[in-house]
């Protein structure tokens, strides 16, 4: 049972030291692009990178978080043996990085609290935080939120302008129109939309029936049709231009008889 | 007498035959709306050859003349008159130009046969003394570019308006044509990619397409 367990702690660590080294790989060949071709590096280039990078850490905490995997944490490391001998082995596994295990070095290294530093100041906040009574407390927690509140206002406010004016700008192309397109080439082709003798040849009839609505029309007003001429023509006209359009709609409402 | 005429018919075969008349024209046609044909202008200077001269602006007119050869149903053929309103010491140009050939979706660009001379003024009553008939006729005004070979003209298309002057005509559409052309003898197929090539550069902001106007939407 106890072998197993070992196996399996020793397995699990293997595959995530191997995708730890994946991951030191992606990090230093995109360092290596940088300093190389930094000049002729562009931005879809980079994000490619990022996108790697990311794939690699994701792999990483999958296999972090794996079923098989026993629960790290409750494992420690101990410092056996501290000498300040240049130990080469050492130097190999790390690739020149670190030379010896030394006393200086394995704080650091071997780190599992803070920084003392920074133990320092949250042993200075605490004393700090226990002595507020509970309405201040409450207090501040709801500004706190408020303020929070507020940021991601602002926030959700500049994405959605963002995402309106990318969308705005992507519904832009309407810089040119196929039904404009058709309209002029079926122009400068078979003169559709140019010929005027279809107009004159339809005209008369129109006037003629236009006439007899507009007497119609007129006479309960008391005004003899015939006392204002030009009045009389431009009404004409309108009245023309109206029918035309008429028939246009009904042209396409019946479009075999136009061919 | 018979002679001469019978050479002058010979080596015109003989030209036909080697191909050497760019009888051809490849093309393409679009639109562009008013609103963005500054971007267009501005985009083509980038691209075209004229970029110390700029665009080179046009004022036509351009009369189209039918002669039918049989009943309705057949189609006449047509012949274009255009004159310019700009130079007018210019001589006017007749052309004729074929029906369109649209070919599949592996033909870039659409082909018809091309021919064009330079005339004098007379042309039309020659042309109506033929019985040729005025079928339409407008106004085109804009700019004009030159890449190689190519040929690109932006143009608001302007309806005649009878008893007025040129001042006064209507445009027939918010838009302004795009074409690209070329004039190539037959059987130059390779000029046709590059004028697709050319297309693509100018997307989205014109979409060029192959549309028959022989045949009308229904």
């Amino acid at each position: 049972m106890h072998a197993r367990d070992e196996k399996n702690l020793d397995t699990s660590i293997g595959s995530v030291q191997l995708r730890i080294n994946e991951l030191k790989e992606a990090i230093s060949s995109m360092i290596f692009k940088i300093e190389h071709d930094g000049d002729s590096l562009n931005w879809p280039g980079l994000l490619d990178n990022f996108a790697l990078l990311s794939g690699h850490l994701t792999s990483v905490s999958k296999s972090l978080s794996a079923e098989k995997v026993p629960l790290l944490r409750n494992f420690s490391v101990l410092p056996l043996l501290i000498t300040p001998v240049r130990d080469e082995l050492l130097v190999q596994m790390t690739e020149g990085r670190i030379s010896t295990f030394a006393h200086d070095l394995v704080p650091d290294y071997l780190r599992t609290k803070p920084d003392p530093l920074v133990e320092q100041k949250i042993a200075s906040y605490e004393p700090k935080a226990g002595n507020l009574t509970y309405d201040t407390q409450q207090k501040q927690v709801a500004q706190f939120g408020k303020i929070i509140n507020h940021i991601h206002e602002i926030a959700d406010k500049a994405k959605q302008e963002w995402e309106s004016e990318t969308s705005s700008r992507t519904s832009q192309p309407a810089t040119s129109s196929t039904v404009d397109t058709h309209v002029l080439v079926y122009a400068i082709g078979s003169g559709k939309g140019l010929k005027s003798e279809n107009v004159p040849m339809v005209q008369p009839v129109l006037n003629q029936a236009n006439n007899n609505l507009m007497g119609m029309g007129r006479s309960p007003a008391g005004q003899p049709s015939g006392s204002v001429p030009g009045q009389m023509v431009g009404q004409m006209n309108k009245a023309v231009s109206s029918i035309k359009t008429n028939i246009k709609a009904a042209s396409t409402m019946a479009p075999y008889d136009r061919r | 007498m018979g002679e001469p005429i019978g050479t002058a018919m010979d080596s015109l075969t003989a030209a036909l035959k080697s191909k050497i008349i760019p009888n051809q024209e490849y093309f393409l046609q679009g639109s562009v709306m008013d609103t963005a044909v500054q971007v267009l202008l501005h985009r083509l200077r980038g691209l075209c050859d004229n970029l110390d001269s700029g665009a080179e602006s046009f004022h036509d007119h351009e009369m189209c003349f039918s002669i039918r050869k049989g009943p309705p149903p057949e189609q006449g053929l047509s012949l274009r008159v255009r004159r310019a309103f700009d130079y007018l010491d210019a001589p006017w140009q007749l052309r004729y130009i074929g029906q369109p050939e649209i070919g599949d979706k592996s033909q870039p660009t659409m082909v018809r046969s091309s021919l064009d001379i330079a005339c004098s003024s007379t042309i039309v009553e020659f042309l109506t003394e033929l019985g040729c008939r005025l079928d339409f006729e407008c106004i085109l005004r804009g700019y004009m570019f030159r890449k190689g070979r190519m040929k690109i003209t932006v143009s608001k298309v302007f309806k005649m308006v009878q008893g007025k002057t040129p001042d006064g005509m209507e445009a027939i559409s918010q838009s302004y044509l795009v074409e690209l052309s070329v004039l190539a003898p037959s059987g130059q197929n390779a000029i046709a990619e590059d004028i697709k090539i050319f297309a693509d550069q100018l997307k989205p902001l014109v979409q060029f397409e192959k549309i028959n106007y022989f045949t009308r939407p229904h």
